[in-house]
């Protein structure tokens, strides 16, 4: 070990005790005194943080900064927004890679790029000749700027109290945050190298940084090796140069593409141009391509792809160790080793890790295209055949805050009692449905903030007659427009649905309602399916255009699932070619509330990218929607922005009390008509478009796209039963809307009192609107909802803006809509909140006061109730 | 780390306890801690012939695997199978968690391993 070079942290790790190894020309930690397999699962489990200072930082500027990487590396620079990073390769000409690196973008005008140790004096010289020929310079800040990651779980936490900050970045992977440590800026990314859900890089001053890793031990991070940085990266099934990437062991070169990530590092879009190995790239993606939609007949473009294998028999693989099929040699394996895991028990959300550490053999392996997944092989271990499998991933995030092991072969099994025969199931069923209805009528505060109970009346219309009916009709233009039933017996229903248009057009003072649709989702889809296909309408000899740009509430910050690209966004909505992204912009919001849009960032937003459709409404919702401003700033700038608010939480407080969205300046209001609204569950669209309008077109679209578009027969039932709610929201809207935000604001202010973290703006009593959030720990939501189950009070967990996703929930979404109905006012809801209070903060036993409050008001309200309707209901029920 | 006095030591780092022509046969402290935490050992066949210096089985690591020798040729009679389902038991307590048991060949071949002494002076190097 001659002249071996250290990072800032060198004395750290020998204080450590750390066990000290050649590592690219480093002298970097193998392992601490702990051992690979401890820090492994504290990592897991709790966070670990790593050197990884022997990595070089290059800083990318100048006028051509961007045209440059996007000729030295195969990802698309444009895609990169201020304050994310993306992975990246730096390829040859041959389509093979020089390194991986990571690209990050903390500065509008510099890139920092993050390239291997060992390879970091090759990367600089190869991007030093290529740079001539650009302007733009680079420069290498490796000594200046340290680098420690921080992973795992508590990583979040122990970032939070390093730096005092409560805000770190977006809870996206990839996000960026400049902080400040002790005067210095703190540069942060939600990036690392172990497939964490929750993870950070931290670049720091030279200076600061060794008091900095110090810091994060004494929070409770404990310092991980190499050794320990390998196995988490191989669990994580992500690439290490010089195994998955570069030479392979007959010293010839891994195609980019055959590497997993290659798909998310690689981009093909119009705007980069030509770039360093674009043409074996594209060779490449044909033969990966090929692989992926199982067209085995020629696998020349890409021969193997690397894939997670899993070995069955006993024995640990070893990079090198071949792997046969049947016999035949199919390839070879690039990492493997065993890895520690901790055993869990239970299912799904209720799963718990045990203390129980158990041990695995699994690894990466470079694969023939035509082995599939699932597929049996033997790996050849010092001599002897040894059983494996190919694997879909050793692990799996996306039940943050933890990573869980994937262990291949198991399988959850359910089981419920059932009798063995069908009188008695059938007898059973009929029992259990009683007892839950019940529970849920009688016995428990029911505060699911798009739940409602429906009234005895519209209950039972549901399932009258014409509940087993069929219907289609639509509107004729040789008939004037006079819509043509396809069906015989339906004079009942044609009535019914004309009287229910003539209401709903009534309750939100708009011109057109189309009620066919069954469920706000499906409102969705028909209004997203109609827009695109009156954007096409001039000329439909060519492949339909999608909607793009679209704006809306990101998901994170409340946004419906209804109204994102997972959900019926999904089949409409264009990706940008610049960005290679959806065209989706999302409404900024307030730095300091983050469940309110900051109306003037939503002006610029929108001035920047002029979307097509902006899309108001959301699913945890507190405020009002700006659709005033809005309408008034689009009709300023004269952009022809379509407004469109889907209103599912909040139809049933259309009005005075709340908003009047088409007064405001909305032209369609989508929404389920079973939150706020009475019942039943169903959807609706409501359009302000006069016949005279030159868009009536597209609510003619609208109609088309609702049937035959979405529905054929529109479940007559519930459309009965809607009538019905429709004719009490009409009669009883002024009272139930205003009881229901006065007992929100006023419950969000009990539970404050009770000593709960109510979140939302205290200067508004929290709320505008039927909810209340209330925050109950990092993670904890999923938890504490159960807890109030098991009390008989039935909530949400919900994710807040700050956290990464359901299974991190840190927060209870509850809505008073239901329980005003039954009765609830000042005196029910402080209760409540007591209770609540004592079962969250003390855990104490609620059940009983919960079910004795919840007796004394089982009679819904807001209905008609006298005596004739009585009459009719026992002469309706008699028919069953 | 530790050293047991009144064993006899191979310098690939194993143990040997010598009972009339029985050798009971394990890797040292020093072993185990070099390789770090052990995840899988593979040990011979009771009935194996084993010369001296050859290959008896195999000591893995997470980081590497690592081919143990024995230091005296002889037959197997005994393997410790505890060790095969908890290999951890090495890092534990090296000395206790023995791997092999030989019936020795040639008593004489003894002769060429070291004392405590002896071993303890190379682990030092």
């Amino acid at each position: 070990m001659g002249a071996l070079k250290r990072t800032l942290f060198y004395d750290n790790h020998v204080q450590a005790g750390a066990t000290l190894v050649d590592f690219g020309g480093w002298e970097m930690p193998i392992q601490y005194p702990a051992g690979i397999v401890d820090e492994h699962i504290h990592t897991r489990i709790k966070s670990g943080i790593f050197d990884v200072s022997h990595m070089g930082r290059f800083i990318v500027s100048g006028r051509e900064a961007t045209a440059f990487l996007q000729y030295v590396l195969t990802n698309n620079v444009l895609a990169l927004d201020l304050l994310q990073a993306q992975y990246t390769m730096i390829q040859n000409c041959h389509g093979g890679a020089l390194d991986d690196a990571y690209l990050y973008r903390f500065y509008e005008d510099e890139f920092l790029l993050v390239v291997n140790a060992a390879n970091a004096e090759k990367d600089w010289n190869h991007l030093n000749t290529e740079i001539k020929f650009f302007d733009a310079k680079i420069v290498d800040r490796s000594a200046e700027i340290a680098m420690i990651s921080l992973q795992g779980p508590d990583s979040k936490t122990v970032l939070k109290k390093l730096t005092g900050s409560e805000n770190l970045t977006e809870p996206l992977k990839n996000a960026l945050g400049i902080l400040d440590y002790q005067g210095a800026p703190l540069l942060i990314a939600r990036t690392g190298y172990t497939g964490e859900p929750l993870g950070f890089e931290l670049f720091a001053k030279a200076s600061q940084a060794p008091e900095i890793w110090e810091k994060l031990l004494e929070l409770g991070a404990m310092a991980i090796g190499l050794g320990a940085r390998d196995t988490l990266r191989l669990e994580g099934g992500l690439p290490l140069y010089g195994h998955e990437l570069g030479l392979d062991n007959d010293g010839n070169e891994i195609p980019i593409f055959s590497c997993p990530l290659a798909k998310f590092a690689v981009s093909f879009a119009e705007v980069k141009g030509d770039y360093i190995g674009r043409a074996a790239l594209a060779k490449q993606y044909l033969g990966f391509k090929k692989i992926m939609e199982r067209n085995l007949s020629d696998l020349s473009e890409l021969p193997r792809i690397v894939r997670p294998i899993a070995i069955t028999g006993r024995g640990i693989a070893r990079a090198g160790c071949k792997v046969f099929k049947a016999g035949k040699e199919v390839g070879v394996i690039t990492s493997a080793t065993m890895v520690p895991y901790l055993k869990a028990e239970g299912y799904g959300l209720d799963s718990k890790i045990t203390d129980e550490k158990a041990m695995r053999a699994i690894g990466l392996a470079l694969i023939d295209g035509d082995v599939e997944l699932n597929d049996q092989v033997d790996v050849e271990i010092r001599g002897k055949m040894v059983a494996a499998v190919i694997a879909p991933y050793h692990m799996k995030s996306d039940a943050p805050p933890f990573a869980r092991p994937i262990i291949y072969g198991v399988e959850i099994e359910r089981q419920f009692d059932s009798a063995p025969d069908y009188q008695t199931k059938a007898l059973n069923l009929l029992e259990r449905s009683y007892d839950n209805t019940i529970l849920r009528q009688h016995q428990t505060i029911n505060l699911i903030p798009s739940e409602q109970s429906h009234s005895a009346a519209v209950r039972l219309l549901s399932v009258m007659d014409p509940s087993f009916r069929y219907a289609e009709h639509k509107k004729t233009k040789s008939f004037y427009d006079y819509d043509v039933f396809y069906y015989q017996g339906t004079a009942f229903i044609d009535e019914i649905e004309y009287l229910m248009m003539e209401e709903m057009k009534k309750y939100f003072n708009c011109a057109e309602v189309e009620t066919r649709v069954i469920s706000g989702q499906m409102a969705n889809v028909a209004v997203f399916s109609a827009l695109m296909d009156y954007k096409n309408r001039v000329n439909r000899k060519v492949d339909a255009k999608r909607l793009g740009y679209v704006m809306n509430n990101h998901i994170i910050k409340g946004g419906h699932l209804s109204a994102q690209p997972m959900g019926a966004l999904h089949d409409y909505i264009a990706i940008d070619p610049i960005t290679e992204k959806t065209a989706v912009v999302n409404f900024p919001v307030e730095k300091d509330n983050p469940f309110k849009i900051d109306v003037a960032e939503t002006k610029k937003v929108i001035a920047q990218y002029q979307p097509e459709l902006i899309i108001f409404g959301k699913s945890m919702v507190l405020h009002k929607e700006p659709v005033r401003e809005i309408r008034s700033f689009v009709d300023d700038q004269k952009l022809g922005s379509i407004i469109m608010y889907d209103m599912a939480h909040v139809l049933g407080l259309v009005g005075d009390h709340f908003q009047d969205p088409f007064a405001e300046g909305a032209e369609l209001v989508t929404g389920s008509t079973h939150k706020t609204f009475f019942g039943t569950q169903r959807g609706i669209i409501a359009g302000n478009y006069d016949k005279d309008d030159y868009k009536y077109g597209l609510w003619e679209t609208i109609e088309t796209r609702a049937f035959p578009g979405s529905v054929s027969n529109h479940h007559l039932g519930t459309m009965l039963g809607l009538l019905m709610a429709t004719y009490e929201m009409n009669y009883f809207k002024d009272e139930y809307q205003k009881n229901v935000i006065h007992n929100a604001k006023y419950f969000a202010k009990c539970l404050a009192d009770a000593g709960l973290d109510v979140a939302g703006d205290p200067a508004i009593s929290y709320t505008e609107t039927h909810q209340v959030v209330v925050r109950v720990g990092y993670g904890s939501g999923p938890e504490v909802a159960n807890r109030l189950e098991a009390n008989n009070i039935i909530i949400n967990y919900q994710a807040t803006p700050e956290e990464e996703g359901f299974t991190a929930s840190g927060a209870i979404r509850i809505g008073v809509a239901e329980m005003t109905r039954f009765g609830f006012g000042d005196k029910e809801f402080a209760e409540t909140a007591g209770l609540m209070a004592d079962v969250i903060l003390r855990n104490k036993d609620a059940k009983e006061e919960v079910t004795k409050l919840r007796g004394n008001f089982t009679k819904l309200n807001y209905c008609f109730d006298d005596e004739a309707i009585a009459a009719q209901l026992e002469k309706l029920k008699s028919t069953l | 780390m530790k050293i047991v006095e009144g064993l006899k030591y191979s310098k690939d780092h194993e143990w040997v306890k010598v009972e009339g022509n029985l050798a009971t046969i394990g890797i040292t402290d020093f072993a185990q801690h070099s390789l770090g935490d052990i995840v899988y050992i593979e040990l011979p066949e009771i009935g194996d012939t084993i010369g001296k210096d050859e290959t008896f089985g195999v000591v893995e690591s997470v980081k590497a695997a690592s081919d143990v020798y024995l230091p005296v040729s002889g037959t197997i009679v005994k393997i410790n199978e505890a060790l095969v389902d908890e290999p951890e038991l090495v890092n534990a307590d090296a000395f206790e968690n023995w791997m092999v048991c030989v019936e020795m060949d040639n008593l004489a071949e003894l002769d060429e391993l070291m004392d405590a002494t002896a071993y303890e002076t190379i682990c030092n190097d």
